[in-house]
């Protein structure tokens, strides 16, 4: 019993002389520098998510007008089939699989059919979102963003060329959250 | 009115940089000292320190009031650190010496610095199971709930890892004093 209390103060005057012990200011610096990255990353992806699903609602809105103006009463199946693709993924992980297992959304063009047709590069998906919920329905829009939103996820942009406007895709979910983007160049 | 750890986690986890300063402000010094003390090596306290409070940027969501407090999920977080280290660079365990019939009180034997440098280098030399749970109760003064939430045991188990280590201590420490000589820990450099 004296043993053990003998012990006790001896880790008792111990525990004092630590007492003061502190982790290095430096310690602090880089927990807070982190803070604030992962914070600045939170709320920028938050922000893009939220002016992607605006445009991919405009868009849509828009689409849907115009169509409406030059198809009054569309028979059904004609309706089926223009509408864009929609992708079935029961895992969200699946977002990030490459884009050639994506179906893409065919694209209208117009140039004559004697030329030749340029060809789709895309980039793999960045994700919009830190925490989704449930990915079940989706539907891909093609929108045009400036080039600095590719610096955003990570892309290399010339500074020159910041302002330009370049073709993404979107992923929206049925719930209308933007999930994910990949951007897409053409070549001949 | 000071806000509680709890207040200053939520606010932290919402973005607000001055909560997550002042609860490293407040929590750190415990980490620390925590990883010291388990560890022996400053190096390494300020790697698990850094690291503890990266992971609660990270995963702070995961605290459940339920099941502690935010200092005894920090000090899991923390263990769980040191823990890896230990695996990687174990700790050779002290050689206990037998029993000395000799004077009860240590600290009437060594000068107080001698005696605490071989607390110290005994505690190091205990098993991580019983070293955790003196660290934690009897360096850092846990409350035996707060140790059990950090060990992720009940606190039936923090009391008896808390006194099998006291016990081992008092062998080690008997052993110092009777051979005259300092306790050689053995402990590889971390």
């Amino acid at each position: 019993m004296q043993s053990e209390e003998s012990i006790v103060a001896a880790l008792r005057a111990l525990a004092e002389e630590d007492a003061e012990l502190e982790a290095p200011l430096r310690v602090e610096d880089r927990v807070r520098k982190a803070f604030r990255r992962r914070h600045a990353a939170r709320k920028w992806r938050n922000g893009l998510s939220w002016s992607l699903a605006l445009a991919a609602a405009l868009i849509v809105v828009i689409f849907v007008g115009m169509r409406d103006k030059q198809h009054p009463a569309p028979p059904r199946a004609k309706e089926v089939a223009t509408r864009p693709p929609q992708l079935a993924v029961a895992d969200p992980e699946l977002v990030k699989i490459p884009p050639a297992s994506v179906p893409a959304r065919q694209v209208r063009r117009m140039a004559p059919k004697s030329n030749p047709q340029p060809r789709e590069v895309v980039t793999e998906f960045f994700p919009l979102l830190d925490v989704a919920p449930p990915f079940e329905r989706g539907e891909l829009l093609r929108v045009t963003v400036p080039a600095s939103t590719m610096r955003r996820v990570g892309l290399p942009v010339n500074e020159n060329r910041l302002a330009d406007r370049v073709y993404a895709d979107v992923l929206v979910g049925n719930e209308g959250l933007a999930r994910a983007i990949r951007f897409v160049s053409y070549e001949q | 009115m000071i806000a509680t750890d709890q207040a200053l986690l939520e606010q932290a986890l919402e973005g607000i940089e001055d909560a997550f300063t002042a609860l490293y402000r407040r929590r750190q010094g415990a980490v620390y000292r925590f990883a010291l003390q388990m560890t022996g090596s400053t190096a390494v306290a300020e790697d698990v320190t850094q690291e503890t409070f990266l992971a609660l940027i990270l995963h702070g969501g995961r605290y459940d009031e339920a099941r502690g407090t935010v200092g005894a999920f920090l000090y899991g977080i923390a263990r769980n650190l040191v823990l890896r280290r230990l695996d990687r660079h174990p700790v050779v365990e002290l050689e206990v010496t037998e029993d000395y019939a000799g004077p009860e009180d240590l600290l009437e034997n060594l000068t107080r610095r001698e005696s605490i440098e071989q607390v110290r280098q005994a505690v190091l030399s205990l098993p991580p199971v019983f070293r955790e749970a003196v660290v934690l109760c009897d360096l850092q003064d846990s409350s035996y709930e707060d140790a059990a939430a950090a060990l992720d045991c009940p606190v039936g188990t923090v009391r008896s890892r808390l006194s099998r280590g006291r016990a081992m201590l008092v062998r080690k420490l008997r052993g110092a004093v009777c051979t005259g000589r300092s306790i050689e820990c053995n402990q590889k450099s971390l």
